[in-house]
Protein backbone atom coordinates (compact mmCIF):
# COMPACT_ATOMS: atom_id res chain seq x y z
CA UNK A 1 0.00 0.00 0.00
CA UNK A 2 1.51 3.28 -1.34
CA UNK A 3 0.92 6.19 1.73
CA UNK A 4 2.38 9.14 3.07
CA UNK A 5 1.95 10.95 5.97
CA UNK A 6 1.78 14.87 6.69
CA UNK A 7 2.13 16.87 9.94
CA UNK A 8 0.32 20.30 10.49
CA UNK A 9 -1.59 21.76 13.09
CA UNK A 10 -5.13 20.60 14.17
CA UNK A 11 -7.77 23.11 14.08
CA UNK A 12 -10.59 20.95 15.03
CA UNK A 13 -10.33 17.15 17.21
CA UNK A 14 -11.46 14.45 16.15
CA UNK A 15 -10.83 11.38 13.33
CA UNK A 16 -12.25 11.13 10.13
CA UNK A 17 -11.20 9.54 7.02
CA UNK A 18 -12.83 8.99 3.05
CA UNK A 19 -11.75 10.18 -0.12
CA UNK A 20 -10.22 13.60 -1.08
CA UNK A 21 -11.91 16.06 -2.75
CA UNK A 22 -9.14 18.14 -3.64
CA UNK A 23 -10.27 22.12 -5.04
CA UNK A 24 -6.86 24.09 -5.77
CA UNK A 25 -8.87 27.23 -5.96
CA UNK A 26 -11.15 26.09 -2.84
CA UNK A 27 -15.13 26.35 -3.48
CA UNK A 28 -17.00 30.10 -3.43
CA UNK A 29 -19.08 30.77 -0.77
CA UNK A 30 -21.15 32.55 -3.05
CA UNK A 31 -25.05 31.95 -3.05
CA UNK A 32 -25.62 28.69 -5.45
CA UNK A 33 -21.68 28.02 -5.58
CA UNK A 34 -22.40 25.03 -3.23
CA UNK A 35 -26.55 23.73 -3.56
CA UNK A 36 -27.69 24.57 0.07
CA UNK A 37 -29.20 21.37 0.65
CA UNK A 38 -27.81 18.40 -1.93
CA UNK A 39 -24.20 19.30 -1.01
CA UNK A 40 -23.55 19.53 -4.75
CA UNK A 41 -20.40 22.24 -6.05
CA UNK A 42 -22.45 24.12 -8.56
CA UNK A 43 -19.65 26.96 -8.65
CA UNK A 44 -18.37 27.27 -12.57
CA UNK A 45 -15.39 26.50 -13.51
CA UNK A 46 -14.75 24.48 -10.35
CA UNK A 47 -12.72 21.34 -11.28
CA UNK A 48 -14.66 19.48 -8.72
CA UNK A 49 -18.04 20.83 -10.58
CA UNK A 50 -20.85 18.48 -9.92
CA UNK A 51 -19.34 16.80 -7.30
CA UNK A 52 -21.08 15.89 -4.14
CA UNK A 53 -18.90 17.05 -0.58
CA UNK A 54 -20.75 14.06 1.53
CA UNK A 55 -18.57 12.17 3.28
CA UNK A 56 -15.51 13.58 1.61
CA UNK A 57 -12.31 15.05 3.51
CA UNK A 58 -12.31 18.62 1.78
CA UNK A 59 -8.76 19.47 0.87
CA UNK A 60 -8.60 23.40 -0.27
CA UNK A 61 -5.90 26.06 -0.17
CA UNK A 62 -8.17 28.90 1.99
CA UNK A 63 -11.51 29.65 1.33
CA UNK A 64 -12.80 32.18 -1.09
CA UNK A 65 -15.68 34.34 -2.04
CA UNK A 66 -18.55 35.37 -0.32
CA UNK A 67 -18.75 35.78 3.84
CA UNK A 68 -21.99 33.39 3.24
CA UNK A 69 -19.01 30.28 2.50
CA UNK A 70 -19.74 28.39 6.06
CA UNK A 71 -23.39 29.34 6.04
CA UNK A 72 -23.60 27.53 2.99
CA UNK A 73 -21.85 24.43 4.14
CA UNK A 74 -23.69 24.46 7.64
CA UNK A 75 -27.10 24.57 5.59
CA UNK A 76 -25.80 21.36 3.77
CA UNK A 77 -24.86 19.75 7.06
CA UNK A 78 -28.25 19.97 8.75
CA UNK A 79 -30.07 18.95 5.59
CA UNK A 80 -27.46 15.72 5.95
CA UNK A 81 -25.05 16.34 3.55
CA UNK A 82 -21.32 16.88 4.99
CA UNK A 83 -17.65 16.66 4.47
CA UNK A 84 -16.24 13.87 6.65
CA UNK A 85 -13.21 16.21 7.50
CA UNK A 86 -11.21 19.01 6.26
CA UNK A 87 -8.07 19.74 5.60
CA UNK A 88 -6.62 23.25 4.39
CA UNK A 89 -3.36 24.45 3.26
CA UNK A 90 -4.08 27.67 5.60
CA UNK A 91 -6.31 28.78 7.59
CA UNK A 92 -8.51 32.04 7.31
CA UNK A 93 -11.67 33.43 8.46
CA UNK A 94 -14.16 32.36 6.56
CA UNK A 95 -13.06 28.31 6.75
CA UNK A 96 -12.60 28.58 10.31
CA UNK A 97 -16.14 29.56 10.71
CA UNK A 98 -17.55 26.95 8.85
CA UNK A 99 -15.01 24.29 10.79
CA UNK A 100 -16.02 25.85 14.52
CA UNK A 101 -19.59 25.54 12.90
CA UNK A 102 -20.28 22.56 11.87
CA UNK A 103 -17.95 20.45 14.32
CA UNK A 104 -15.95 18.49 11.68
CA UNK A 105 -12.31 17.29 12.46
CA UNK A 106 -9.65 19.56 10.52
CA UNK A 107 -6.24 20.09 10.02
CA UNK A 108 -4.46 23.10 8.34
CA UNK A 109 -1.42 25.30 8.60
CA UNK A 110 1.32 23.03 6.86
CA UNK A 111 4.79 23.66 5.98
CA UNK A 112 5.56 25.47 2.22
CA UNK A 113 7.05 22.45 1.14
CA UNK A 114 3.91 20.33 2.36
CA UNK A 115 1.02 21.81 0.81
CA UNK A 116 -1.74 19.21 0.81
CA UNK A 117 -3.38 20.63 -2.28
CA UNK A 118 -0.08 19.36 -4.22
CA UNK A 119 0.80 16.59 -2.34
CA UNK A 120 -3.02 14.61 -2.37
CA UNK A 121 -4.75 14.15 -5.20
CA UNK A 122 -8.70 13.56 -5.62
CA UNK A 123 -9.54 10.22 -5.16
CA UNK A 124 -6.82 9.45 -2.62
CA UNK A 125 -7.92 7.96 0.99
CA UNK A 126 -6.93 9.83 3.48
CA UNK A 127 -7.01 10.09 7.37
CA UNK A 128 -7.17 12.93 9.41
CA UNK A 129 -6.24 13.47 13.58
CA UNK A 130 -7.86 16.68 14.06
CA UNK A 131 -6.14 17.00 17.64
CA UNK A 132 -2.60 16.09 16.43
CA UNK A 133 -2.56 17.69 13.26
CA UNK A 134 -1.62 14.14 11.52
CA UNK A 135 -2.82 13.30 7.96
CA UNK A 136 -2.27 9.52 6.73
CA UNK A 137 -2.69 9.63 2.82
CA UNK A 138 -3.17 6.29 0.75
CA UNK A 139 -3.00 7.08 -3.01
CA UNK A 140 -5.00 6.19 -5.13
CA UNK A 141 -2.56 5.18 -7.97
CA UNK B 1 -5.86 28.27 24.77
CA UNK B 2 -7.34 31.28 24.30
CA UNK B 3 -6.56 33.66 26.85
CA UNK B 4 -9.91 35.27 28.32
CA UNK B 5 -10.46 38.40 30.77
CA UNK B 6 -12.54 38.27 33.52
CA UNK B 7 -15.77 40.12 32.02
CA UNK B 8 -15.15 37.17 28.94
CA UNK B 9 -15.31 34.45 31.84
CA UNK B 10 -18.45 35.40 33.42
CA UNK B 11 -20.41 35.31 29.77
CA UNK B 12 -18.63 32.12 29.09
CA UNK B 13 -19.75 30.80 32.31
CA UNK B 14 -23.24 31.65 31.93
CA UNK B 15 -23.37 35.15 34.52
CA UNK B 16 -25.03 37.18 31.60
CA UNK B 17 -27.32 34.61 30.50
CA UNK B 18 -27.54 31.11 28.66
CA UNK B 19 -27.76 33.03 25.35
CA UNK B 20 -24.58 35.08 25.66
CA UNK B 21 -23.22 32.19 27.33
CA UNK B 22 -23.56 30.23 23.93
CA UNK B 23 -22.44 32.96 21.40
CA UNK B 24 -19.41 33.12 24.04
CA UNK B 25 -18.62 29.19 23.38
CA UNK B 26 -18.66 29.43 19.56
CA UNK B 27 -16.59 32.43 19.54
CA UNK B 28 -13.84 30.55 21.91
CA UNK B 29 -14.19 27.21 19.44
CA UNK B 30 -13.98 29.83 16.64
CA UNK B 31 -10.47 31.08 18.22
CA UNK B 32 -9.19 27.90 18.82
CA UNK B 33 -9.86 27.10 15.32
CA UNK B 34 -7.85 30.20 14.22
CA UNK B 35 -5.56 29.59 16.93
CA UNK B 36 -6.13 32.88 18.39
CA UNK B 37 -4.69 33.91 21.45
CA UNK B 38 -7.05 36.44 22.71
CA UNK B 39 -10.14 38.47 22.12
CA UNK B 40 -10.98 41.68 21.21
CA UNK B 41 -14.25 44.21 21.55
CA UNK B 42 -16.03 45.12 18.44
CA UNK B 43 -18.15 48.04 17.81
CA UNK B 44 -19.97 47.72 14.74
CA UNK B 45 -21.86 44.52 12.70
CA UNK B 46 -23.39 43.73 9.53
CA UNK B 47 -25.50 40.28 9.63
CA UNK B 48 -26.44 38.55 6.66
CA UNK B 49 -29.91 36.97 8.15
CA UNK B 50 -33.60 36.16 7.49
CA UNK B 51 -35.45 33.90 5.87
CA UNK B 52 -31.68 33.15 3.83
CA UNK B 53 -31.42 30.36 1.59
CA UNK B 54 -28.56 28.55 3.39
CA UNK B 55 -31.51 27.88 5.68
CA UNK B 56 -33.92 25.85 2.92
CA UNK B 57 -32.20 23.02 5.10
CA UNK B 58 -35.45 23.80 7.61
CA UNK B 59 -39.16 23.15 6.81
CA UNK B 60 -41.05 26.13 6.82
CA UNK B 61 -42.86 25.78 10.04
CA UNK B 62 -39.88 25.49 12.13
CA UNK B 63 -39.36 27.82 15.32
CA UNK B 64 -37.41 30.62 14.58
CA UNK B 65 -36.15 29.73 18.57
CA UNK B 66 -34.89 26.38 17.03
CA UNK B 67 -33.34 28.06 13.71
CA UNK B 68 -31.66 30.73 15.66
CA UNK B 69 -29.99 28.41 18.42
CA UNK B 70 -28.77 25.31 16.42
CA UNK B 71 -27.59 27.46 12.53
CA UNK B 72 -26.16 30.49 14.77
CA UNK B 73 -25.06 29.50 18.11
CA UNK B 74 -24.31 26.21 17.04
CA UNK B 75 -26.03 24.72 19.96
CA UNK B 76 -27.95 21.99 20.72
CA UNK B 77 -30.09 23.03 23.21
CA UNK B 78 -32.88 25.64 22.66
CA UNK B 79 -32.39 28.64 24.35
CA UNK B 80 -34.48 31.85 24.99
CA UNK B 81 -33.72 35.05 22.16
CA UNK B 82 -31.94 37.65 23.96
CA UNK B 83 -30.36 40.63 22.57
CA UNK B 84 -27.14 41.97 20.92
CA UNK B 85 -24.19 43.46 22.89
CA UNK B 86 -24.97 47.57 23.71
CA UNK B 87 -21.86 48.09 22.49
CA UNK B 88 -22.02 46.92 18.94
CA UNK B 89 -24.07 49.07 16.52
CA UNK B 90 -25.65 46.13 14.68
CA UNK B 91 -27.91 45.97 11.17
CA UNK B 92 -28.63 43.55 8.48
CA UNK B 93 -26.86 42.95 5.56
CA UNK B 94 -28.30 42.49 2.40
CA UNK B 95 -31.54 40.52 2.68
CA UNK B 96 -33.22 37.49 0.49
CA UNK B 97 -36.07 39.67 -0.82
CA UNK B 98 -37.21 43.38 -1.05
CA UNK B 99 -39.42 44.27 2.01
CA UNK B 100 -42.19 45.49 0.06
CA UNK B 101 -41.42 44.54 -3.92
CA UNK B 102 -41.84 40.84 -3.45
CA UNK B 103 -44.30 40.51 -6.15
CA UNK B 104 -41.88 42.15 -8.62
CA UNK B 105 -39.10 39.87 -8.40
CA UNK B 106 -41.35 36.91 -8.75
CA UNK B 107 -40.91 36.13 -5.27
CA UNK B 108 -44.05 34.28 -3.20
CA UNK B 109 -46.32 35.74 -0.08
CA UNK B 110 -45.25 33.05 1.92
CA UNK B 111 -41.04 33.67 1.18
CA UNK B 112 -41.74 37.20 2.01
CA UNK B 113 -43.80 36.70 5.48
CA UNK B 114 -41.74 34.11 6.37
CA UNK B 115 -38.37 37.04 6.31
CA UNK B 116 -40.79 39.38 8.04
CA UNK B 117 -40.75 37.32 10.64
CA UNK B 118 -37.45 36.28 11.02
CA UNK B 119 -36.59 39.86 10.67
CA UNK B 120 -39.08 40.61 13.74
CA UNK B 121 -37.22 38.31 15.76
CA UNK B 122 -34.00 40.34 14.67
CA UNK B 123 -34.90 43.57 15.36
CA UNK B 124 -36.57 42.32 19.05
CA UNK B 125 -32.47 41.13 19.69
CA UNK B 126 -32.02 45.14 18.60
CA UNK B 127 -30.82 44.45 15.19
CA UNK B 128 -31.58 47.87 12.70
CA UNK B 129 -32.94 46.67 9.74
CA UNK B 130 -30.91 48.12 6.94
CA UNK B 131 -30.74 45.53 4.67
CA UNK B 132 -27.62 47.08 2.34
CA UNK B 133 -24.26 45.61 1.00
CA UNK B 134 -22.91 48.98 0.89
CA UNK B 135 -23.94 50.12 4.68
CA UNK B 136 -21.18 52.91 4.37
CA UNK B 137 -23.81 54.69 2.34
CA UNK B 138 -26.05 54.95 5.39
CA UNK B 139 -23.55 55.42 7.94
CA UNK B 140 -22.03 52.49 8.91
CA UNK B 141 -18.28 53.46 8.81
CA UNK B 142 -15.53 52.53 11.27
CA UNK B 143 -13.29 54.45 12.47
CA UNK B 144 -9.16 53.82 11.72
CA UNK B 145 -8.22 50.87 14.11
CA UNK B 146 -11.93 49.79 15.04
CA UNK B 147 -13.00 46.02 15.11
CA UNK B 148 -16.02 45.37 13.58
CA UNK B 149 -17.75 42.10 11.81
CA UNK B 150 -19.26 41.48 8.89
CA UNK B 151 -20.78 39.34 6.85
CA UNK B 152 -20.84 41.08 3.56
CA UNK B 153 -17.52 40.54 1.71
CA UNK B 154 -16.66 43.46 0.31
CA UNK B 155 -17.69 45.74 2.97
CA UNK B 156 -14.65 43.66 4.62
CA UNK B 157 -12.32 45.11 1.82
CA UNK B 158 -13.52 48.37 2.11
CA UNK B 159 -13.94 49.01 5.96
CA UNK B 160 -10.35 47.40 6.03
CA UNK B 161 -9.22 49.24 2.68
CA UNK B 162 -10.41 52.50 2.85
CA UNK B 163 -11.63 53.28 6.67
CA UNK B 164 -8.25 51.21 8.37
CA UNK B 165 -10.44 49.77 9.76
CA UNK B 166 -10.03 46.09 11.45
CA UNK B 167 -12.41 42.95 10.34
CA UNK B 168 -12.05 39.73 8.64
CA UNK B 169 -14.41 37.39 6.68
CA UNK B 170 -16.29 35.93 9.18
CA UNK B 171 -19.03 34.12 8.49
CA UNK B 172 -22.35 34.54 9.22
CA UNK B 173 -22.31 32.30 12.49
CA UNK B 174 -19.04 34.08 14.12
CA UNK B 175 -20.49 37.48 13.15
CA UNK B 176 -24.03 36.92 14.78
CA UNK B 177 -22.23 35.64 18.10
CA UNK B 178 -19.43 38.39 17.64
CA UNK B 179 -22.63 40.97 17.77
CA UNK B 180 -24.11 39.08 21.04
CA UNK B 181 -21.35 38.96 22.75
CA UNK B 182 -19.02 41.79 21.22
CA UNK B 183 -15.80 40.30 21.15
CA UNK B 184 -14.08 37.92 18.17
CA UNK B 185 -11.20 35.97 17.76
CA UNK B 186 -8.20 39.08 17.76
CA UNK B 187 -6.50 37.14 15.12
CA UNK B 188 -5.98 37.97 11.24
CA UNK B 189 -6.83 41.52 9.93
CA UNK B 190 -7.32 42.49 13.79
CA UNK B 191 -3.55 42.62 14.32
CA UNK B 192 -1.19 45.11 12.37
CA UNK B 193 1.47 42.79 11.37
CA UNK B 194 -0.73 40.79 9.01
CA UNK B 195 -2.32 43.87 7.31
CA UNK B 196 1.13 44.41 5.19
CA UNK B 197 1.15 43.99 1.72
CA UNK B 198 3.12 40.66 0.48
CA UNK B 199 1.94 40.93 -3.47
CA UNK B 200 2.49 44.00 -5.60
CA UNK B 201 0.75 44.66 -8.01
CA UNK B 202 2.11 46.73 -11.08
CA UNK B 203 -0.39 47.39 -13.94
CA UNK B 204 0.60 47.82 -17.68
CA UNK B 205 -2.40 49.80 -18.02
CA UNK B 206 -4.72 52.82 -16.77
CA UNK B 207 -8.23 52.10 -15.19
CA UNK B 208 -11.01 54.71 -15.21
CA UNK B 209 -14.64 53.84 -16.02
CA UNK B 210 -16.45 51.93 -12.99
CA UNK B 211 -16.64 48.62 -14.97
CA UNK B 212 -12.61 48.75 -15.64
CA UNK B 213 -12.19 49.33 -11.82
CA UNK B 214 -14.57 46.55 -11.30
CA UNK B 215 -13.00 43.98 -13.99
CA UNK B 216 -9.40 44.80 -12.39
CA UNK B 217 -10.58 43.62 -9.28
CA UNK B 218 -11.73 41.04 -10.64
CA UNK B 219 -8.20 40.44 -12.41
CA UNK B 220 -6.35 40.89 -8.97
CA UNK B 221 -8.26 38.00 -7.31
CA UNK B 222 -7.79 35.63 -9.85
CA UNK B 223 -3.58 36.44 -9.80
CA UNK B 224 -3.45 37.21 -6.39
CA UNK B 225 -1.56 34.09 -4.98
CA UNK B 226 -3.68 32.46 -1.82
CA UNK B 227 -2.85 33.69 1.65
CA UNK B 228 -1.07 36.94 0.67
CA UNK B 229 -2.44 41.09 0.85
CA UNK B 230 -2.25 42.55 -2.32
CA UNK B 231 -0.72 46.54 -3.02
CA UNK B 232 -1.45 47.93 -6.19
CA UNK B 233 1.23 50.90 -7.24
CA UNK B 234 -0.40 52.58 -10.41
CA UNK B 235 -2.66 52.90 -13.19
CA UNK B 236 -5.73 53.47 -11.48
CA UNK B 237 -7.35 56.96 -12.65
CA UNK B 238 -10.06 58.56 -11.20
CA UNK B 239 -10.50 57.12 -7.69
CA UNK B 240 -13.95 57.72 -5.80
CA UNK B 241 -15.80 55.20 -3.62
CA UNK B 242 -18.21 54.14 -6.04
CA UNK B 243 -15.57 52.75 -8.17
CA UNK B 244 -13.16 51.34 -5.32
CA UNK B 245 -16.81 49.68 -4.39
CA UNK B 246 -17.23 47.89 -7.48
CA UNK B 247 -12.85 47.00 -7.20
CA UNK B 248 -13.16 45.72 -3.64
CA UNK B 249 -16.26 43.42 -4.42
CA UNK B 250 -15.28 41.65 -6.97
CA UNK B 251 -11.54 41.06 -5.87
CA UNK B 252 -13.39 39.44 -3.27
CA UNK B 253 -15.48 37.50 -5.24
CA UNK B 254 -12.29 35.98 -6.97
CA UNK B 255 -9.90 35.66 -3.92
CA UNK B 256 -9.66 35.35 -0.10
CA UNK B 257 -8.14 39.41 0.27
CA UNK B 258 -9.59 41.14 3.08
CA UNK B 259 -7.42 44.07 2.18
CA UNK B 260 -6.21 45.90 -1.17
CA UNK B 261 -3.57 48.88 -0.46
CA UNK B 262 -3.34 51.44 -3.08
CA UNK B 263 -0.15 53.31 -3.00
CA UNK B 264 -0.90 56.79 -2.10
CA UNK B 265 -4.24 56.50 -1.80
CA UNK B 266 -5.23 54.01 1.04
CA UNK B 267 -4.23 55.39 4.79
CA UNK B 268 -1.64 52.38 4.81
CA UNK B 269 -0.31 52.78 2.23
CA UNK B 270 0.77 56.23 1.52
CA UNK B 271 4.11 55.15 0.47
CA UNK B 272 5.20 51.55 -0.93
CA UNK B 273 7.13 50.71 1.80
CA UNK B 274 4.88 51.79 4.64
CA UNK B 275 2.43 49.54 2.76
CA UNK B 276 4.88 46.63 2.80
CA UNK B 277 6.02 47.56 6.48
CA UNK B 278 9.53 48.00 5.07
CA UNK B 279 9.88 44.04 4.22
CA UNK B 280 10.63 43.00 0.87
CA UNK B 281 7.38 41.86 -0.98
CA UNK B 282 6.84 37.81 -1.59
CA UNK B 283 5.42 38.31 -4.65
CA UNK B 284 5.52 40.63 -8.20
CA UNK B 285 2.87 40.50 -10.72
CA UNK B 286 2.41 42.76 -13.53
CA UNK B 287 -0.93 42.46 -14.47
CA UNK B 288 -1.25 43.09 -18.75
CA UNK B 289 -4.67 43.77 -20.77
CA UNK B 290 -4.79 40.19 -21.78
CA UNK B 291 -5.23 39.39 -18.03
CA UNK B 292 -8.09 41.80 -18.29
CA UNK B 293 -9.83 40.35 -20.98
CA UNK B 294 -9.51 37.04 -19.65
CA UNK B 295 -11.50 38.24 -16.97
CA UNK B 296 -14.05 39.52 -19.54
CA UNK B 297 -14.57 36.23 -21.15
CA UNK B 298 -15.43 34.72 -17.97
CA UNK B 299 -18.00 37.34 -17.62
CA UNK B 300 -19.29 37.90 -20.32
CA UNK B 301 -20.84 35.12 -22.96
CA UNK B 302 -19.61 35.96 -26.64
CA UNK B 303 -22.11 36.58 -29.14
CA UNK B 304 -25.27 39.06 -29.34
CA UNK B 305 -28.97 38.12 -28.15
CA UNK B 306 -32.16 39.10 -27.12
CA UNK B 307 -31.86 39.61 -23.43
CA UNK B 308 -34.72 39.87 -21.08
CA UNK B 309 -33.51 40.19 -17.71
CA UNK B 310 -30.84 43.28 -16.72
CA UNK B 311 -30.25 43.77 -13.22
CA UNK B 312 -27.45 46.83 -12.12
CA UNK B 313 -26.30 47.17 -8.00
CA UNK B 314 -23.92 44.92 -7.20
CA UNK B 315 -22.90 46.21 -4.92
CA UNK B 316 -26.22 48.32 -3.86
CA UNK B 317 -25.41 51.30 -5.78
CA UNK B 318 -25.40 55.47 -4.13
CA UNK B 319 -27.67 58.27 -4.82
CA UNK B 320 -25.44 59.95 -7.07
CA UNK B 321 -25.22 56.96 -9.03
CA UNK B 322 -29.10 56.39 -9.59
CA UNK B 323 -29.36 60.38 -10.20
CA UNK B 324 -26.96 59.44 -13.12
CA UNK B 325 -29.66 55.94 -14.34
CA UNK B 326 -32.70 58.05 -13.62
CA UNK B 327 -31.87 61.33 -16.36
CA UNK B 328 -29.66 58.90 -18.62
CA UNK B 329 -33.15 56.80 -19.04
CA UNK B 330 -35.50 59.83 -18.84
CA UNK B 331 -38.70 59.45 -21.01
CA UNK B 332 -37.51 55.89 -22.64
CA UNK B 333 -39.39 52.73 -22.65
CA UNK B 334 -38.53 49.09 -21.65
CA UNK B 335 -40.00 46.87 -24.09
CA UNK B 336 -42.30 44.30 -23.38
CA UNK B 337 -41.34 41.28 -21.35
CA UNK B 338 -37.91 42.77 -20.56
CA UNK B 339 -37.12 43.68 -16.81
CA UNK B 340 -34.54 46.06 -15.54
CA UNK B 341 -33.75 45.92 -12.17
CA UNK B 342 -31.67 48.53 -10.29
CA UNK B 343 -30.54 48.09 -6.64
CA UNK B 344 -29.96 50.24 -3.35
CA UNK B 345 -30.94 49.91 -0.31
CA UNK B 346 -34.17 51.75 1.82
CA UNK B 347 -32.78 55.25 3.07
CA UNK B 348 -31.04 55.90 -0.52
CA UNK B 349 -34.79 54.79 -2.56
CA UNK B 350 -36.36 57.27 -0.02
CA UNK B 351 -34.02 60.22 -1.01
CA UNK B 352 -34.33 59.11 -4.79
CA UNK B 353 -38.38 59.78 -4.50
CA UNK B 354 -37.58 63.09 -2.72
CA UNK B 355 -35.23 63.99 -5.66
CA UNK B 356 -38.03 62.54 -8.04
CA UNK B 357 -35.26 59.44 -9.53
CA UNK B 358 -37.46 56.64 -8.60
CA UNK B 359 -40.29 57.98 -10.76
CA UNK B 360 -38.13 58.94 -13.77
CA UNK B 361 -36.89 55.23 -13.72
CA UNK B 362 -40.13 53.76 -12.73
CA UNK B 363 -42.00 55.47 -15.25
CA UNK B 364 -39.65 53.81 -18.09
CA UNK B 365 -41.05 50.48 -16.59
CA UNK B 366 -38.07 49.54 -14.75
CA UNK B 367 -37.57 48.85 -11.02
CA UNK B 368 -35.49 50.73 -8.80
CA UNK B 369 -35.63 48.09 -5.85
CA UNK B 370 -33.91 47.41 -2.21
CA UNK B 371 -32.15 45.40 -0.19
CA UNK B 372 -31.28 42.47 -2.38
CA UNK B 373 -30.05 41.20 -5.55
CA UNK B 374 -31.11 38.10 -7.73
CA UNK B 375 -27.88 35.84 -6.52
CA UNK B 376 -29.19 36.24 -2.99
CA UNK B 377 -33.07 35.74 -3.50
CA UNK B 378 -31.71 32.77 -5.97
CA UNK B 379 -33.16 30.95 -9.09
CA UNK B 380 -37.11 31.87 -7.99
CA UNK B 381 -36.17 35.43 -8.97
CA UNK B 382 -34.64 34.77 -12.18
CA UNK B 383 -35.60 31.14 -13.29
CA UNK B 384 -37.52 32.74 -16.14
CA UNK B 385 -35.28 34.66 -17.75
CA UNK B 386 -33.65 33.55 -21.00
CA UNK B 387 -30.70 36.12 -21.27
CA UNK B 388 -29.27 38.00 -18.49
CA UNK B 389 -26.83 41.08 -18.60
CA UNK B 390 -25.59 41.81 -14.90
CA UNK B 391 -23.49 44.63 -13.31
CA UNK B 392 -21.26 44.20 -11.67
CA UNK B 393 -18.76 41.61 -12.03
CA UNK B 394 -19.48 39.71 -8.54
CA UNK B 395 -23.06 39.59 -9.84
CA UNK B 396 -22.21 38.20 -13.47
CA UNK B 397 -20.04 35.34 -12.11
CA UNK B 398 -22.05 34.60 -9.13
CA UNK B 399 -25.12 34.65 -11.22
CA UNK B 400 -23.33 31.50 -13.54
CA UNK B 401 -23.59 29.12 -10.58
CA UNK B 402 -27.67 29.50 -10.59
CA UNK B 403 -28.25 29.81 -14.65
CA UNK B 404 -27.77 27.92 -17.57
CA UNK B 405 -28.72 30.89 -19.97
CA UNK B 406 -26.34 33.56 -21.53
CA UNK B 407 -25.24 36.08 -19.21
CA UNK B 408 -23.33 39.27 -20.76
CA UNK B 409 -21.56 42.16 -18.76
CA UNK B 410 -20.30 45.24 -19.47
CA UNK B 411 -20.17 49.35 -18.84
CA UNK B 412 -22.67 50.30 -16.58
CA UNK B 413 -24.72 52.26 -19.60
CA UNK B 414 -24.14 49.46 -22.18
CA UNK B 415 -26.47 47.18 -19.75
CA UNK B 416 -28.54 49.84 -19.32
CA UNK B 417 -29.21 50.33 -23.29
CA UNK B 418 -29.41 46.41 -23.81
CA UNK B 419 -32.58 46.31 -21.41
CA UNK B 420 -33.98 49.09 -23.08
CA UNK B 421 -33.28 47.38 -26.66
CA UNK B 422 -34.16 44.16 -25.72
CA UNK B 423 -30.78 43.12 -26.64
CA UNK B 424 -26.87 42.78 -26.18
CA UNK B 425 -24.89 43.70 -28.92
CA UNK B 426 -21.05 42.12 -28.93
CA UNK B 427 -18.21 44.24 -28.70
Amino acid sequence: MNTFRLKARGAYPGIAEGPAVVCPDSIAGNSGALGDTDGVIYEKGNVNYGVCINDAILVVPCAKGSNGFSAHFKGAQIAGVKPAGWISTRMDARLGVAVASMGIPAVTDFADDEDPVVKIKTGDWIKIDGATGEVLITFKY
Amino acid sequence: MVHLTDYEKQMLDGQMGKFKQKAMQFIVRYAEVLGAEELCQISRATLFIGAQHYLDCYAEDTDYKKIFSEFYLCSDEIVELGEVSECCKTQTCAACCDLREYERTHLSREFHERNRKYLEATKEMGVKIVDSCTPYYVGWVPMMGEHFVTTESSNVVISNTIFGACGNSDGVEAAVCAAITGRIPKWGMHIKENRYATCVFTLDFEVETQMEWDLLGFTLGRLLPKHEVPVIVNGLKNAEINRMRQLCASLSVTSAAEICHIVGLTPEAQTLDMALGGKKPRHQIHVTEKDMEESLSILCDKGSSKVDFVSIGCPHISLDEIREIALYVKGKKLPEGVELQIWTDYATKEMAAVNGYTKLIEDTGAALLTGSCPIVMREDSHRHATAMVMFGAKQAFGIRHQTKVPVYYGEVFSCIDAAYNGRWEEG
